[in-house]
């Protein structure tokens, strides 16, 4: 297999309160190969965004990367200094955020942003990057780009909006673009068009997606793999459709049953007693025990690491662990 | 069908959204008005789920609005139970208790100050239904019926998650007895795992105490699993209005069509999303004839002419001058 374009192991983002160190990520490890769509899930306050920060070092102080590293063609990228990180970030690592609206500065045109950018990434003429940032624009979908490249962000609707932002996000080349609910704030109909435009010029440029959503229905059809976050820790790697139709993990399965989808027919929806744990309360062992219906002696006492199993899975479940499941008289 | 629960005719919102008279008399601007509805109609029979859904901007929390007495409608009328309602002066107090509302937002619905047992209680004061002493033993029971503990009475909203709120927020609702609840995307604030609690919960008690539900969402495919039968929203109005199974399956409208092959799904059919041309447009000043003509494939000259009245289909009723030639759904 290639070297992973990014790899990420064990890294521990802390958030210090007076009430004691939250651990928002708890030794949480991955890989993303080359022009690979890798899609993050979970639920709010597992720890999707925060990995996503961690990455590209936008980790809002007092919150700080504790351990761990993040490695980015095999380079150590997590203890660059701010200005080495600043050339990685937007030109190595591009980046699409939720809200279109906070993501784009409202006093500049979308042709002043653009070709600021590109101008800082890529040594070139200001007609040059024009050209180049006018030629994206049609890229992404943008209706007669030459003539709205000089309107402001506020001229764009919602959808549109996005669309630059994923411009921005791709016109120094990046080799990996970080895509946090790129779609969320979106309407279905427009959702499906963003996606698309995402997936296909990302696998025209060969760049890498990470893609971060709490929505399956996103993952299950843009990702190529998939990881399950839960309470800060890494529930389930493998790919997306191992995933969707028989999760290891009874976490990653409560949470594929409770989705109503459009084709099956069933009266109730699975469902997972209890919520997430808080940060400042995650129990001992397999942060997933007290609600787990399948749960046995060493789910309590010991935390599960990650296993890797065939087919590219991985799965953090003492269940999955044959020395511990021998244990069990489970059926 | 029996004598519909609830019973909704011509249904209009306007919205005066005017720059001040000044600025009009300096600009010579016209007064501008936004029409959220326009001619809705329908009814909900008792006991069933009627779900409305539509892209943001459709006007479904405006009908929400309407239906429950929030917002006066510019025109057409509202039944419930046989009594028509007389819009002007607000629903009369004895329609009042047999309505309630659930709403998105369990952080901004619930009063910070307010206990839990007092917020629960609170109808039932309002109508003067119990003693103070009863009323804290049916809040206790409430929560209870809603899966929380009786002891919580004591508590205030912000001990509680986003799911529990919305529990609360169901207690609440349920207190004064109501039989019809309006319920305004009552997950979308949720995480799945947790929607998926609350929305079994909303059936369990539509099936214990014979609710009828008005819900509103965008979320396709939960609307789908909990109604019976499904009105599609576009700009305002009504494009489509179907049993709620036989809409995923037999979709007529070009409309519900192409919202249907935008939805993400989990079930890997493989199926590529023909991603959807266009957006939604502007309210203010919506195309001629029938709103949706400039993203319909099926578009013919009558469109820009003409709005489209609601016709019956195989499956209930859908505004659309091509239907006779739309092709059955494959």
């Amino acid at each position: 297999m290639a070297d992973p374009l990014l790899s990420v192991r064990d890294l521990v983002v802390e958030f210090p309160t007076r009430r004691g160190t939250l651990r928002a990520l708890d030794r949480v490890s991955f890989d993303i190969m080359p022009g690979e769509v890798l899609g993050m899930v979970g639920e709010s306050g597992a720890g999707k965004s925060i990995t996503g920060a961690a990455i590209i070092g936008l980790i809002e102080p007092p919150g700080r990367v504790a351990s761990g590293e993040i490695r980015l063609k095999g380079e150590r990228i997590d203890n660059l200094r701010p200005e080495a990180l600043r050339k990685i970030r937007g030109k190595r690592i591009g980046m699409v955020f939720q809200d279109p609206l906070t993501s784009l500065n409202p006093l500049y045109t979308v042709a002043q942003q653009l070709i600021e950018t590109i101008r800082t990434h890529i040594d070139c003429s200001e007609a040059e990057a024009r050209k180049r940032a006018v030629a994206l624009l049609d890229r992404v979908g943008i209706p007669a780009a030459a003539r709205r490249i000089d309107d402001y962000p506020h001229h764009f609707s919602g959808g549109m909006r996005q669309r630059v932002v994923i411009a921005l996000a791709l016109c120094a080349e990046p080799e990996l673009v970080i895509a946090d609910e790129p779609t969320t704030a979106l309407d279905v109909s427009v959702q499906s068009q963003i996606i698309e435009v995402l997936k296909d010029i990302c696998a025209e440029r060969g760049a890498a997606v990470m893609l971060i959503t709490h929505d399956m229905g996103v993952i299950a059809e843009t990702a190529d793999r998939v990881a399950v976050l839960y309470a800060g820790r890494v529930a389930e790697i493998g790919p997306v459709r191992e995933v969707i139709t028989e999760a290891l993990h009874p976490y990653t399965r409560g949470l594929m049953g409770s989705i109503p989808t459009l084709t099956q027919e069933s009266d109730r929806l699975v469902q997972i007693p209890g919520a997430m744990p808080r940060l400042n309360a995650i129990p001992q062992g397999c942060a997933f025990n007290p609600r787990c219906d399948k749960a046995f002696a060493p789910c309590f006492t010991d935390r599960p690491e990650l296993l890797a199993l065939e087919g590219g899975r991985q799965v953090a479940c003492w269940l999955h662990d044959t020395a511990k499941a021998q244990e069990v008289p489970h059926g | 069908m029996a004598e519909p629960l609830l019973k909704i005719e011509g249904l209009t919102r306007r919205f005066d959204v005017s720059k001040p008279w000044l600025n009009r008399v300096i600009e010579r601007d016209e007064k501008q008005f936004l029409t959220a509805n326009a001619d809705v109609s329908f009814e909900i029979a008792k006991g069933e789920t009627f779900a409305l859904v539509g892209e943001s901007g459709s006007g479904k929390s405006t009908i929400a609005k309407m239906v429950v007495g929030l917002l006066p409608p510019s025109a057409g009328t509202i039944t419930f139970a046989g009594q028509t309602i007389d819009t002007s002066a607000g629903i009369p107090r004895s329609l009042r208790r047999r309505f309630q509302m659930i709403f998105q937002d369990p952080f901004a619905s619930l009063n910070p100050r307010w206990r839990v047992g007092e917020i629960i209680a609170e109808p039932i004061r309002t109508f003067g239904l119990m003693n103070p002493t009863d009323a804290r033993k049916e809040a206790a029971r409430l929560l209870e019926v809603v899966g929380l503990s009786a002891g919580d009475v004591n508590k205030f909203p912000h001990e509680f998650s986003g799911g529990q709120r919305q529990r609360i927020a169901i207690a609440r609702a349920l207190s004064s007895k109501p039989e019809f609840i309006v319920c305004d995307e009552p997950t979308s604030a949720l995480d799945v795992s947790v929607q998926a609690q609350i929305l079994n919960l909303m059936r369990d008690l539509q099936d214990e105490f014979g609710l009828t539900y008005l819900l509103i969402s965008h979320d396709l495919s939960v609307v789908r699993h909990m109604s019976s039968r499904i009105g599609v929203l576009y700009l305002g109005r009504l494009v489509e209005i179907a049993q709620a199974k036989k809409l995923f399956t037999e979709p007529q409208h070009p409309y519900t069509r192409m919202l249907l092959d935008a939805v993400p799904d989990l079930a890997l059919s493989g199926r590529r999303r023909r991603p959807v041309e266009g957006e939604i447009p502007n309210p203010i000043s919506p195309p001629s004839g029938c709103a949706f003509h400039p993203r319909c494939p099926l578009v013919h000259d009558r469109c820009k002419r003409e709005v489209p009245l609601p016709r019956p289909t195989p499956i209930g009723q859908a505004a659309c001058h091509a239907l006779d030639r739309v092709a059955p759904a494959a």
